[in-house]
């Protein structure tokens, strides 16, 4: 199971507004002058009053620990957590949110680092950037975008780290596209690759970064990586204590879990925050989550989007 | 057995994970709990399993041993402050262990202490203090029933009945 963490009620403390349809939000202590201490890389959940749960990277500095950043991109057709912060949250309310942490940290290496973030995935890779500039660490930062005045952040991060270590590949600036298969074709000797962005720069950089090395290639997504397109299929779930649970095609293993009274805790319900992972004993799962590290997949499992073929034994 | 001690601190949670918050003055309902906390409202962590959870008590002076580091066996040393241990008071100079099926008086109300307070994982991780859960057995507080509301402040006194 996930870990609980501590939630805070938070202040917004300032709201404005930044290119490619994004809000940045500043959020302070309702009572504490210095919040819970983090990481780059790192992300919060937001509890959000009309009941959703939604995870945010933190994109400030670590090291002003008044206040949390996040960056919201209005999501239309999503699921109503950006619309909503968009269109009600305003300086002065009060908004729930976790401790931080994180699923996406910078490792200790001293080798060269590569960040590429696509469009609002600057988030995590703006602060890891703002790290890597103050230790005097080598890094490039590529940053893909659709055109300057749809890029978020970009204008804090032109003032934070060099222009030498930024690379800005604009679709309407043809000269500044670059091509991902070329740029991740050779790896620099100690080559670190840290990636964030939409589903389809997500698959894009996946693909050309395959003949990396394990353990080289770090990345977050939003949301799952839709690997596997074919129709859910019913499935059969055992838990430890014998109970045979049925799994719809139409349900998750999460709900089928919880229906058969299993206390399970869950977040994002789509995959990406680990909150209800649990452990799997024998069966072949398919991993639909896009947080499970590679080698976690032979005996976690993360039941709100992952199915199975056959029958399941869970660790639960 | 003679004592007397005095209430330190008070503290609620308006829901299940969220920090305590220290109150000044908080109000006690007879069979409910503290008026704005998680388990009177039925929303705390452990609300749906039947027990009793009104009120939670700690002592201060356990949180001084884990200062310390005492007893060296498990050896588990950390600053738990009193917002922090999820109890909702904090207490001096009472011997909650030896209170289980007794009555005693704070200020204006009476607690029955139910049973000694039995420390969970979960608390580990909600603090990120591993080590804490095994700090704690045996010294974890008491979880008691409210048998006489009414309004307790930091600085009432703590006294035995039933004697």
């Amino acid at each position: 199971m996930g870990s609980p963490r501590i939630i805070m009620k938070l202040i917004v403390a300032g709201v404005h507004v930044e290119p490619g349809d994004v809000r940045v939000i500043e959020l302070k202590h309702h009572r504490r002058p210095l919040l819970p201490a983090f990481e780059p890389g790192s992300h919060v959940d937001v509890h959000l009053p009309i009941g959703k749960v939604r995870q945010y990277s933190l994109c400030g500095d670590p090291e002003d620990l008044s206040r949390y950043t996040i960056a919201v991109k209005r999501e239309n057709g999503g699921r109503g957590g950006s619309a909503w912060i968009h269109d009600q949250l305003t300086p002065g309310a009060e908004l729930p949110v976790t401790a931080p942490r994180n699923h996406f940290p910078l490792k200790e290496s001293d080798g060269p680092v590569l960040l590429l973030a696509g469009g609002i995935g600057i988030t995590p890779i703006f602060a890891m950037a703002r790290a890597l500039w103050r230790q005097g660490k080598p890094f490039e930062l590529h940053y893909f975008a659709r055109s300057r005045s749809l890029a978020p952040l970009l204008g804090a991060l032109e003032k934070t780290i060099s222009s030498e270590n930024l690379r800005l590949h604009l679709d309407d600036q043809v000269e500044t596209r670059q091509d991902l298969e070329e740029l991740l074709s050779t790896r620099p000797s100690g080559a670190q690759l840290y990636y964030c962005g939409p589903p389809g720069f997500m698959a894009a950089v996946a693909l050309a970064s395959e003949d990396w090395p394990d353990g080289t290639v770090n990345f977050e997504a939003f949301q799952p990586l839709v690997q596997d397109d074919t129709p859910p299929e019913p499935f059969m779930i055992v838990l430890r204590n014998g109970a045979v649970v049925s799994v719809p095609a139409d349900k998750s293993a999460l709900s089928a879990i919880r229906a058969a009274g299993v206390l399970l805790m869950a977040s994002c319900e789509n995959g990406v925050c680990g909150t209800c992972e649990c452990g799997y004993l024998e069966g072949q799962p398919i991993h639909r989550d896009a947080v499970l590290p590679s080698n976690a997949r032979s005996h976690r499992f993360i039941p709100c989007v992952s199915r199975a073929t056959g029958v399941l034994k869970l660790d639960l | 057995m003679t004592w007397q001690g005095t209430l330190l601190h008070v503290h609620i949670a308006p829901a299940a994970s969220y920090e305590m918050e220290e109150r000044a003055e908080a109000q006690l309902v007879a069979g409910r709990g503290i008026v704005g906390d998680r388990y009177y409202l039925g929303i705390g962590t452990y609300s749906p399993k039947p027990d009793v959870r009104e009120i939670t008590l700690i002592e201060v002076e356990v949180l001084e041993a884990i200062a310390n580091g005492e007893p060296k066996i498990p050896g588990f040393k950390g600053l738990l402050k009193p917002e922090e241990h999820r109890r909702n008071l904090t207490t001096r100079g009472v011997p909650l262990n030896h209170l289980v099926g007794k009555r005693f008086q704070i200020g204006e109300t009476v607690l029955r202490a139910a049973r000694m307070n039995f420390p969970c994982k979960y608390i580990e991780e909600l603090l990120g203090m591993p080590g804490l859960y095994e700090g704690l057995l045996n010294r974890s507080g008491l979880n008691c029933s409210i048998e006489v509301g009414g309004v307790i402040r930091p600085g009432d006194p703590i006294l035995p009945m039933d004697e």
